[in-house]
């Protein structure tokens, strides 16, 4: 305990001496998962407007796939140019860690958007990763809750039900499904939740599963996408079979693609992130650590459901991911 | 090349399609498997319902469309590793094309679409024909660069993200049916069958063969190696590419990584259809078996309810299995290839 507060007291004497920037000349760099992703390019949205507002600088570099293997030699170079600080979004919860310890010790102040390292719970004097300012994401946990509560909803609380999952050890993905399992396990006991599918975002393969599981249980009620391929597979798998009518597909995410499959009823509802506020409440907490302000070690922006009845709401539509 | 080298090169694929019955027979093997399980476990036939059928053949089509053009550069005694992202080059050409016409894009709209895709696609099929052809270099290094070429350029005109569209006609064209027959099927069968006439009933196909085997004697015999090479690649790019059409037709959305999950999958259809690394060898027959060997095992494991690892498994086990049967042919017919 003793230690713990040494090492806090000195850290947060740190802070101020070397954290204290003139505000013009603060630039942070933020690393998405992945450049390619709508999710990420509206979170950069996000943390440009918080840039703007601040009238700092916040350059957008990253990997183009969501591979530790892709990001480390990003994150290096970023290092190497060294801003004030970073907002990334690790691609693994251990793999990153020591690669961030590197801009830690560097003096540039890390905080995590989206995903998490370690246990995602950061300056309790705990765990490997202690040195992330801040963790700032939806709860995926309760999006994929909320996704079992509206499944439940529309399958009558009764039938079978699958996820359509990329694959594990994406602590985004991987919470989803965990939620929608411990929603359906605790308050639905009438749902039968079939084994995992994981399609390393092939939605050819997504779509050929969903028909492999539908040939087994043509009884099967509804399926949970956990990302963009797998809910396109999925409809698409269900469009095949012709029951697109009678099988609930609940997409997590709300790219146009999910958006559109939504207006023709392959889909029926998405579990909408809210990452332009990722990408904002990111870059202002990065701002606040820089400018020897306290913030809170966890931020959470919310979840909107999107469905076939609000799909045009213009106030709706605001949370669909754009290019 | 004359008549005798002709027949003499149908013999000797006639010995070769003989040596392949084991990929027929393992075919025959793992759907009597899921049959007898699917019988005693479920009280349903797997093989004879219109419904498995057809879900297994779209979902070989999508390996089938990279891996015929695929044939028939490896039979050639080369590789093309880009047609993972000319795939995704043309799939994302095709829905760009379609969204910047916007919603009332008709028939017409579409088939420009799908012109400007497999354009694409052909573009990064001649860029691999010159790299091999007219600089030397190695197809597996030069394919390798453009795959990364293709790919940013997928990225790039795509704006770094899924280019969705809203094409009703484009919709019928990725997921309707003729005579019953899912449309991407029926355009992975009429290109199976051109290149399978290619490959056997053509003076392009013989000299196909014998530039895998020796590519000193299809020089001296006056044929213009470096023209073959280049029209081989572009049929590779060509049927990756309308590989790329059908996904953007099935999905509603052209993803630049179309193609990049299927690669290793097409490429192991081909090697399990009887192919060799070393060229001279391989069928489009073989290609088709292989690439619903591969759908079966990924949907027949799914229908067994058994965990999702075991399918990558199935898959490399067998490759293994495909390449030592490959390897003992030698052993066991004295090397009449």
């Amino acid at each position: 305990m003793r230690n713990f507060i040494k090492s806090t007291l000195l850290a947060a004497t740190l802070s101020v001496s070397s954290m204290a920037h003139a505000q013009e000349d603060i630039t942070i760099t933020l690393i998405p998962g992945l450049t390619t992703d709508a999710f990420y390019i509206t979170m950069n949205r996000g943390a440009q407007a918080a840039a703007k507002a601040l009238g700092i600088t916040v350059d957008f570099q990253g990997a183009e796939e969501f591979d530790p293997v892709l990001q480390t030699p990003v994150l290096d170079a970023v290092i190497g140019r060294g801003p004030d600080a970073i907002l990334i979004a690790p691609t693994d919860t251990t793999q990153m860690i020591e690669p961030l310890r590197r801009a830690h010790d560097a003096g540039i102040a890390v905080i995590t958007v989206d995903t998490f390292i370690d246990d995602g719970k950061y300056q309790d004097g705990l765990g490997d990763a202690d040195f992330p300012y801040s963790y700032v994401a939806s709860d995926n946990v309760g999006g994929g809750r909320m996704a079992a509560q509206f499944m439940a909803a529309e399958i009558g609380g009764k039938g079978k039900v699958y996820v359509s999952n990329v694959r594990p050890g994406i602590s985004t993905t991987d919470q989803r499904e965990e939620g929608f399992k411990a929603e359906m396990a605790e308050n639905f006991p009438g749902v039968e939740v079939l084994d995992t599918q994981y399609n390393e975002n092939d939605a050819s393969l997504a779509a050929s599963q969903f028909q492999a599981v539908y040939a087994r249980h043509s009884d099967i009620a509804g399926v949970f996408g956990a990302n963009l391929f797998s809910a396109l597979g999925a409809g698409n798998g269900v469009e095949s079979a012709n029951k697109a009518d009678e099988i609930t597909v609940i997409a997590f995410d709300a790219p146009t693609s999910i958006v559109n499959n939504i207006s023709s009823g392959l889909v029926d509802a998405a579990i909408a992130q809210h990452p332009a506020e990722i990408g904002y409440f990111g870059v202002m907490a990065a701002y606040a650590v820089l400018t020897g302000n306290s913030v809170p070690t966890t931020i959470g922006t919310g979840f909107t459901v999107i469905n076939a009845e609000n799909v045009d709401d213009e106030n709706i539509a605001k949370y669909i991911y754009s290019e | 090349m004359t008549n005798t080298d002709m027949s003499k090169t149908k013999g000797a694929s006639f010995v070769k399609s003989l040596l392949n019955a084991w990929s027929w027979l393992f075919l025959v093997i793992i759907l009597g498997f899921f049959e007898i399980y699917a019988q005693t476990q479920t009280g349903n036939t797997f093989l004879f319902r219109i419904y498995n059928i057809q879900s297994i053949s779209v979902a070989a089509s999508q390996i089938l469309l990279l891996a015929l053009g695929l044939t028939l550069v490896i039979v050639a005694g080369h590789i093309d590793l880009s047609i993972a992202f000319t795939t995704g080059f043309a799939a994302v050409a095709m829905a760009l094309v379609i969204r910047f016409v916007g919603p009332e894009a008709g028939w017409f709209t579409v088939i420009i679409a799908m012109g400007v895709g497999l354009l694409a696609a052909i573009t990064v099929g001649l860029v691999n024909g010159w790299l091999v052809a007219q600089l030397n270099v190695p197809s597996f290094i030069g394919t390798l660069g453009t795959y990364g070429i293709a790919r940013g350029a997928a990225l790039i005109v795509a704006g770094g993200a899924t280019v969705s569209i809203r094409s009703d006609e484009a919709r019928v064209l990725g997921n309707g049916h003729i005579l019953g027959i899912p449309i991407p099927v029926v355009a992975a069968v009429v290109l199976a069958v051109i290149c399978h006439y290619v490959l056997t009933h053509t003076r392009f196909g013989v000299h196909t063969y014998a530039l895998g085997a020796s590519r000193a004697s299809v020089e001296r015999a006056g044929v213009d190696v470096k023209r073959h090479l280049v029209y081989l690649f572009v049929i590779s790019a060509i049927t990756a590419g309308v590989g790329g059409l059908i996904y953007t037709s099935r999905f509603s959305a052209g993803a630049a990584n179309a193609g990049e999950p299927i690669l290793l999958y097409a490429v192991a259809a081909v090697f399990i259809g009887g192919a060799s690394l070393t060229g001279g060898q391989g069928t489009i027959i073989g290609t088709v078996i292989g690439a619903f060997i591969i759908a079966v095992i990924q949907f027949g494991l799914v229908f067994c309810g058994l965990p999702p690892y075991w399918q990558f498994v199935a898959v490399g086990l067998v490759i293994i299995v495909a390449v030592l049967v490959d390897q003992s042919k030698g052993r066991l017919v004295g090397g009449s290839t």
